[in-house]
């Protein structure tokens, strides 16, 4: 038992920016972000003994932190400012001088006003994940994981706008 | 927006936290809305316990008359052997353990259909035992006060009678669904919205 649980926490100490993205993408406040992110490890533990090796770690391990984050839900619904895009607002242009940390904030932040199924595609898109894989994972269709992408994509692109960026 | 910039971004991003440790392995208790659902069960169980030791010491404190105790042992009884089954059922659901690597979909679903049942056969418990509850009021009323119940009935007529019934029938199936809405309800639409997001094309 000791031996699994140290070969456990060594593979998931090598993952564990899996767990933060997912995390960070799913709840906004620091607080809630503690929670999931133990959340999903005690899933992934609770989980482990289902892992047969037949597949790469990551890729079982996406599964598990997607599906945890999708079931947990706020505590409370957050109020997202849903005011559509009206054309009048400045937008800056976060630039390469700019910190790739900002930039990714400003992704954090506009991610918060995604549904849970439309987070779990911008994140297996950012992971390098291919139509397949992203269908393999949500259990949809290849060609459905491509339109749901692009939308996606096309609505995160507005949301960014609409906060005042554009990078 | 350029997605693949963002992409490498998101890729050379290295959160610095410190490392996962043993102990947060052996949280008690995960979050997730079945897991919710299964607390508030086990707290019901308690609850329906402590009613059950209840009903046993009524026709002690109201002083039940031979016939009448007759009856309301077989009530008891009844409401004793239900009770039982539904929490064997509810125990089994709580035992009954989730795999999360399944895809999405599958995985959803699972939770959404095990939480529907589980409501749904406690909805049944609850029914069953406001009817058993009311079958003795009814017996009660025709044993111990009889002579007043029929002088009442008889000036009632059976139009007046019949709509009291389904008045009452309607009262307990509003309570019923309200208070398992209320109670359990709402993981239940969280749920629910996943799995319409996830169909809508």
């Amino acid at each position: 038992m000791k031996e699994t649980e140290n070969t456990f926490l060594t593979l998931i100490n090598q993952h564990k920016a899996i767990i933060h993205k997912i995390s960070k993408m799913y709840m906004n406040d620091a607080e809630e972000q503690r929670d999931l992110f133990q959340e999903i490890v005690f899933q992934l533990w609770k989980a482990y003994p289902s892992f047969k090796g037949n597949s790469k770690f990551t890729t079982w391990m996406y599964r598990v932190c997607l599906n945890t984050a999708i079931i947990c839900f706020k505590k409370e619904s957050r109020k997202v400012d849903k005011t559509p895009y009206d054309g009048n607002i400045d937008i800056i242009d976060v630039n390469e001088n700019e910190g790739k940390e900002e930039k990714l904030a400003y992704l954090y932040t506009a991610v918060q006003e995604l549904n849970a199924i439309e987070k779990a595609l911008i994140f297996l898109f950012l992971e390098n994940q291919s139509h397949r894989e992203i269908a393999e994972n949500l259990g949809i269709s290849e060609v459905n994981a491509r339109v749901k992408l692009n939308r996606t994509k096309e609505k995160l692109q507005f949301i960014i706008k609409k906060n005042g960026y554009e990078f | 927006m350029n997605f693949d910039n963002l992409k490498n971004e998101w890729n050379a991003e290295n959160p610095a936290e410190s490392n996962i440790s043993s102990d947060m392995l052996k949280i008690n208790q995960a979050h997730t809305p079945i897991d919710k659902i299964r607390a508030k069960m086990k707290h019901e169980f308690f609850y329906q316990l402590f009613f059950l030791v209840f009903m046993a010491i009524i026709p002690h404190i109201f002083g039940f008359s031979a016939l009448i105790n007759r009856v309301f042992m077989m009530t008891y009884s009844t409401t004793c052997g239900f009770t039982a089954y539904y929490f064997f059922k509810f125990y089994i659901f709580y035992k009954n353990s989730y795999n999360l690597s399944m895809d999405t979909r599958k995985n959803i679903l699972w939770f959404y259909y095990e939480m529907k049942l589980n409501i749904e056969l406690y909805k049944a418990l609850t029914y069953i035992v406001a009817f058993i509850s009311v079958g003795f009021l009814t017996a009660f009323v025709f044993i111990e006060k009889a002579s007043i119940f029929s002088k009442i009935l008889n000036k009632l007529s059976p139009v007046y009678i019949l709509l009291n019934c389904f008045v009452t029938i309607l009262i307990i199936g509003a309570i019923t669904e309200l208070w398992a809405w209320f109670y359990y309800g709402k993981y239940l639409k969280q749920v629910k919205k996943v799995i319409d997001e996830l169909d809508y094309e």
